[in-house]
């Protein structure tokens, strides 16, 4: 099946928004959602496997006295389908409460520029180029180092389209593409394994360079065997960027949304304007980022995506809104609306969350410090608490730096502390930055980190 | 259904020469609820229809998925999924063979006491309501309730080129509630979650009041809570925390596509890893739990599978392809989580069997130490390195129980921590949850409580 036309999938949405509105809805939204993706996977040394993915549908909200009601279909064919799932969404609403918070869809503006979104030359892939890149990806990782095994990883291409129409007036479509190869490996030698160690490289336009993710998941796998226990102090710790995704993952990006701050769930509530992270910490939420993984022209309620100042020289400026949780304040929205595909309603999501990069080199960063742990992956880090930004977490793998130089691979080390003291404790950032799912950041210093060893 | 995915099946094997077919068609119902405070966000309800083809071709797996009964749409996706595994077999090592099954013909019908698709949409947004009510009643600090509900009902069509046909009624209630109370700067959150495979009548023992009182007792207590010491000591762990460890700790490195990748249970089958008070079953046949089936969605059927005996890796968890390699029959752990996916090795209910000391005989000789009680999250790592985060906990002092802690997380390495279990308990729980490889699975984990003689405990006092 080839991809929709702009066209259908926007007249799909325009037509399940008319029928809401005459079936009595007080107002109606729909987004349409369509992805065609491509993959080959590798699993334990080998490519073994492919796939092909077609996966499209609508979610439809309708208003009923204040009320919201929620459907969805994976069937797309035919007007009665539609039909259907526009009345179960008015049955769902009628049976709900009402909100008296509730106070409309977002209008019509003008929709974002956006640039390097969308490559043509992904659509075109086959399962044979893909086939090529993951090849490319294992034999730069069986040349690096004997001892490594790499246990899974892959290569995919995507094609995604969204379409939106409300009762206000808002349509719109954009589309985009996606490319990734990622490989996931561990090392070997004389009884020892490592932990897993990960690499990948995602971009929206094609210019992956499996050879470097298969070359780099494999340093990092033989470069953690041999490794010790540290001793149980308080240290300098780099993080480096999956580590700082999911650490900010589950702590930062969501204290940073407005529903969790006037729901009480936040512990940067009321602090606009104070400082809440060492002033070298600027962060934008960038959802028009040039390439960036989440940037698209319209948000998942069709409210332009935009860029927004969260943390300024260290001071709270801004924080992320959709419609709903923006209209409740008296603002406007940030455009920070998420959608899973066509299966849900929208919540706020950071979009590119980006942390803007130093001017040391990652050599530098680590030669200056006497001793500390360069930390590239974190184990638990949903296990936090998100109210408080407290975290208890495994730093996994992990290096010991010794007189600014990596030393030796650290085993089952944990890292506890607060997010918010940590940032305050970030004393230097490096200037590599790159994307890790929301993320968009460099490696960052934080001092003074609780490290159990033994 | 039988008729359209016979052809498909037909069509793979005489056109494009499959050695192995499977084709899962699956329509499903879905009713959600995401309820914050004592409001309704949104009432959901969504249907979820499509068909999953799997072929294997030159010893190499192609896969296709298509929202779609459409008799050319499935032609068009199954000739697709041939050329898929054409291409993955360009590179191929080791042709993947797979552990031959009987052939199967069944109607798995549910019979719930209370069928969730016959319960109108208001009694679910009243009993969600009601527990939110409890929850935030139940203390002024208690500041947030975020509630998700979810139904979902539906038939599962399976065949494969072996004969196997197997029409599945699927049912699932669940519900995860989350509560978080705040008194001055010290923040703190607490969840719970109920689901079956039974009926909506798992909430005549779930109560609205019950749950909601649970989780925000929770929150409120952890208030007066102080961070622990990091460091190693002896610890007590609840019926649900031994279920995530015994889970996340040992029954990851336990599914054999995991073991084969290199896990530290490579090579450890026959051997002792555990002391010998340790015994870990998979269980997919436990009648309700949220982690049961008939068959799996290879046409396998569940059963209750021992992974270790006193102390001894006696099993692992298969599909038909790691059954193969190991020389063995899958054991009925080839899940898939919906016709987007393929089906890959998951747990069902996984937990620790009980033994016989008492919870007092338990803490009475440890000086200092913890006492966890409930998690809030775990992880592990083929290392067999774990961290469980707890999202209740106290200290133990002089074989008593004495003040909360919050935040506190375990970790260790899975062998190491499983040689320092010296007793365990008589009792018993099983814990619904939901477990993440990729794709989502519902499963149950539990057992005892046990003591554990050192873990290391992450804390920032």
């Amino acid at each position: 099946m080839a991809a929709l036309k702009e066209e259908e999938l926007v007249s799909l949405a325009e037509f399940a928004v008319k029928s809401a509105l005459k079936r009595g809805a007080d107002e109606a939204e729909t987004f349409a959602y369509e992805g065609l993706t491509t993959t080959v996977a590798i699993e334990r040394g080998q490519i073994a496997k492919s796939s092909r993915i077609i996966d499209r549908g609508l979610g439809i909200r309708t208003i009923v006295n204040k009320t919201v009601g929620f459907s969805y279909t994976n069937i797309l064919t035919g007007k009665k389908v539609i039909e259907e799932t526009v009345l179960k969404a008015l049955k769902a609403a009628k049976a709900s409460k009402p909100d008296k918070d509730w106070q409309g869809f977002p209008t019509r503006k003008s929709f974002a520029q956006v640039k390097n979104t969308f490559d043509e030359a992904i659509c075109e892939l086959s399962p044979e180029d893909l086939v090529k890149t993951a090849s490319l990806m294992l034999e730069a990782c069986e040349k690096t180092d004997k001892r490594v095994f790499p246990v899974e990883g892959g290569a995919g291409a995507s094609y995604l389209a969204r379409a939106i129409a409300n009762s206000n007036g808002v349509a719109g479509f954009d589309r985009g593409t996606v490319v990734e190869c990622s490989l996931a490996t561990i090392a070997q030698e004389s009884g020892e394994i490592t932990p897993i160690c990960f690499e990948f490289d995602a971009e929206r336009l094609y210019r992956i360079d499996p050879e470097w993710v298969g070359a780099e998941a494999a340093r990092q796998a033989a470069s953690a065997l041999k490794s010790k226990r540290v001793e149980t102090k308080s240290m300098k710790v780099v993080f480096a960027h999956f580590a700082l995704q999911q650490l900010l993952y589950y702590t930062l990006m969501d204290a940073v949304k407005a529903d969790y701050v006037q729901r009480n769930q936040s512990a940067l509530q009321g602090k606009i304007g104070e400082k809440v992270a060492s002033e070298i910490v600027t962060i934008y939420d960038d959802g028009l980022l040039d390439g960036g993984l989440r940037t698209w022209k319209f948000d998942g309620e069709g409210v332009p995506q935009q860029k927004t100042t969260v943390i300024e020289r260290g001071m709270l400026r801004s924080y992320l809104y959709d419609n709903y949780a923006a209209k409740k304040e008296g603002k406007e929205s940030t455009g920070n609306a998420f959608r899973a595909g066509y299966l849900s309603t929208p919540r706020i999501e950071a979009t590119n969350f980006h942390i803007v990069p130093g001017k040391k080199s990652p050599e530098e960063l680590i030669g200056e410090i006497e001793e500390g742990l360069i930390v590239y992956s974190v184990q638990g880090a949903h296990s936090s608490n998100p109210a408080s930004g407290e975290f208890s977490v495994v730093a996994t793998p992990a290096w010991k730096i010794e007189k600014g130089k990596i030393a030796h691979a650290v085993k089952g080390a944990m890292l506890a502390g607060n997010i918010f003291d940590a940032l305050k404790n970030l004393t230097a950032l490096a200037n590599n930055e790159r994307k890790v799912g929301q993320l968009v950041a460099p490696w960052v210093l934080v001092e003074n980190v609780k490290v159990i060893g033994k | 259904m039988k008729d359209t995915l016979g052809r498909i099946i037909e069509l793979a094997v005489q056109k494009f020469g499959a050695e192995y077919v499977e084709a899962r068609a699956q329509k499903l119902h879905k009713t959600m609820l995401t309820i914050k405070e004592e409001k309704v966000e949104a009432a959901k309800e969504g249907i979820e229809n499509g068909v999953a083809l799997r072929v294997l071709i030159n010893g190499a797996w192609g896969f296709a998925s298509v929202g779609s009964f459409d008799a050319e749409v499935l032609e068009e996706a199954v000739s697709n999924a041939c050329k898929m595994a054409k291409a993955a077999s360009l590179k191929l090592k080791n042709p993947i063979k797979l552990a031959e099954g009987k052939a199967i013909e069944d109607r798995v019908q549910v019979k719930p006491k209370k069928k969730p698709s016959e319960i109108p949409i208001e009694n679910k947004i009243k009993t969600t309501l009601t527990i939110a009510k409890n929850a935030l009643e139940y203390d002024g600090s208690v500041k947030s309730c975020t509630i998700d509900y979810l139904d979902m009902i539906g038939v599962n069509y399976f065949m494969n080129s072996e004969g196997t046909y197997i029409e599945q009624d699927k049912l699932y209630v669940w519900s995860r509630v989350l509560a978080t109370a705040k008194k001055g700067d010290v923040y703190t959150f607490s969840r719970e979650e109920v689901g079956s495979t039974a009926g909506y009548e798992v909430f005549d023992v779930e109560t609205p009041e019950v749950v909601g009182e649970r989780v925000a007792k929770r929150a409120v207590d952890q208030l007066k809570a102080k961070p622990p010491k990091g460091g190693s000591f002896p610890v007590v762990l609840g019926p649900n925390v031994v279920g995530v460890f015994v889970h996340e700790a040992f029954g990851h490195l336990a599914e054999a596509d995991l073991t084969l990748s290199g896990s530290v249970l490579m090579d450890k089958l026959g051997k002792k890893v555990a002391s010998e008070v340790v015994t870990i079953y998979d269980d997919g046949t436990i009648e309700g739990a949220f982690g049961s089936f008939k068959y799996d969605d290879e046409g396998v059927p569940a059963q209750k599978t021992l992974l270790v005996k006193d102390g001894v890796v006696v099993g692992l968890m298969h599909n038909k392809e790691t059954a193969k390699k190991f020389n063995t029959q899958s054991t009925g752990n080839a899940r898939a989580e919906d016709f987007r996916v393929e089906p890959i090795i998951r747990m069902r209910n996984t937990f620790m069997a009980p033994r016989d000391y008492s919870f007092e005989e338990l803490i009475e000789d440890i000086k200092f130490g913890y006492y966890f009680k409930s998690f809030r999250g775990g992880q592990a790592n083929l290392d067999g390195t774990f961290q469980v985060g707890i999202q209740e906990g106290y200290e133990i002092v002089k074989g008593e129980i004495g003040k909360p802690v919050r935040n506190a997380s375990i970790s260790g390495n899975t062998l190491e921590t499983l040689h320092k279990v010296d007793a365990v308990g008589k009792d018993f729980e099983l814990w619904p949850g939901r477990c993440g490889k990729g794709q989502t699975a519902f499963v149950c984990d539990g057992g005892p409580h046990i003591r554990v003689l050192e873990v290391i405990v992450g804390g920032s006092a």
